[in-house]
């Protein structure tokens, strides 16, 4: 798995690639908790390139958003392969986050 | 280092569970042995096989015999009568509109007076408790009691009863049953579900009953994964076969296609597992 960060207008994309499971998720963990802790609490994460998530990586995606709004922030979601799109809605993702299709559009969302 | 533990739930789903068996194909190449499977429904069958130490070839025949057509040829005309005429001819929970004497003749047929003590692996096969609602695994006792609970469906089957409670199909309450070996502290599951097919036409009573059960079972087959997914310690592994071809409950003779497709479900993950279990 590989993060990459970007700030684009008040936000910042956090972009995932690869795995995220129970050997990868900490490490996606520690790239939201450092943005957060360094004042970035409009996080957009990626999911576009994102090819198998486990169950570790869903937890790890809860944390992020309850930490992100926890700080008067919100992490929203781009997510367009079916695959992880159907793990996604089956865990409650789209009705508990904000899920895009698009990178501007997620970084629209947050004005 | 402990040995993490592995288990395998296999979820409602009709003969689409036969994917059990591809998914079991390639983790046995490997030698990856579960430490526990648990069945719900369709999945309670290739699950109780599995358990027992059949091989791969002796279940895909066994489940064959145990889940056909043949299971349904017999209506239950008393209890259809009922429906027309509840108070003349006692209309009560134990309606079904099919006789369950094929099937239990095909259970009994595999598994005898087999028990859970007999099975090579630990076995849990779910059920509804049909007065409270509560999801009940079933660890004790004859195999075919259990399973005749366990694919209960309501109005096709009558609920069963086992082990002092009236049980009915486990899809009623956890189409999906992560919850038992996060219970029993497995470290590794392999969830391996199906959505329940929406049918395209709703062309008669039943098939509209059919239709809304199928929506309630997908939504809380939703909103039980997304819980367990978020209270798990180590990891659950969502295999969802995909398949392009429409599987109908009965369609037995798509059983090669239907274990193809959780073969293929299962290699994608398979590198995964193997550096999980190292780990």
């Amino acid at each position: 798995m590989k993060t990459e960060m970007q700030h684009e207008n008040n936000s910042t994309i956090v972009s995932v690639s690869g795995n995220v499971d129970a050997l990868t998720a900490p490490d996606l963990a520690n790239a939201i908790v450092d943005q957060i802790s360094q004042g970035h609490v409009n996080l957009v994460v990626n999911l576009i390139a994102v090819e198998f998530m486990s169950s570790a990586g869903l937890r790890t995606l809860l944390g992020g958003v309850k930490a992100a709004r926890s700080h008067g922030g919100d992490l929203r979601l781009i997510s367009t392969n079916p695959g992880i799109d159907k793990v996604l809605k089956m865990s409650g993702f789209h009705n508990i986050a904000k899920v895009f299709s698009s990178q501007d559009e997620a970084v629209a969302s947050f004005g | 280092m402990t040995a993490k533990k592995i288990a395998l739930v296999i979820g409602a789903g009709s003969v689409k569970c036969a994917a059990a068996l591809g998914l079991w194909k390639v983790l046995e190449k490997e030698n990856i042995a579960f430490d526990m499977i648990v069945g719900c429904s369709g999945g309670s069958i290739y699950a109780a096989a599995m358990a027992m130490g059949f091989s791969l070839q002796e279940c895909i025949e066994n489940t064959k015999k145990l889940w056909n057509r043949s299971i349904t040829q017999q209506r239950n005309w008393r209890a259809l009568a009922s429906v027309l005429l509840p108070g003349v001819l006692n209309f009560n929970h134990q309606f079904s509109m099919m006789s369950d004497g094929p099937m239990l003749r095909s259970f009994q047929s595999v598994f005898g007076d087999k028990t859970f003590a007999d099975t090579k692996i630990p076995l849990y096969i779910m059920a509804t408790d049909f007065e409270t609602g509560e999801s009940i695994s079933q660890h004790e006792g004859k195999l075919v009691d259990a399973l005749r609970a366990s694919v209960a469906i309501p109005f096709i089957w009558s609920a069963w009863q086992h082990n002092g409670r009236l049980l009915i199909d486990g899809a009623v309450s956890n189409p999906l049953p992560v919850d038992v070996p996060i219970r029993e502290g497995i470290d590794i599951i392999l969830a391996m579900g199906f959505q329940s097919p929406l049918p395209s036409r709703i062309k008669s009573v039943s098939r509209y009953a059919f239709y809304v059960n199928s929506l309630m079972t997908n939504n809380l087959l939703n909103a039980n994964f997304a819980f367990h997914n978020a209270v798990h310690h180590a990891e659950i592994i969502s295999i969802f076969p995909e398949f392009e071809r429409s599987i109908r409950l009965f369609d037995t003779g798509q059983i090669p296609y239907v274990i193809e497709q959780g073969e293929k479900a299962m290699s994608h993950q398979l590198d995964y597992v193997k550096r999980l279990l190292e780990t």
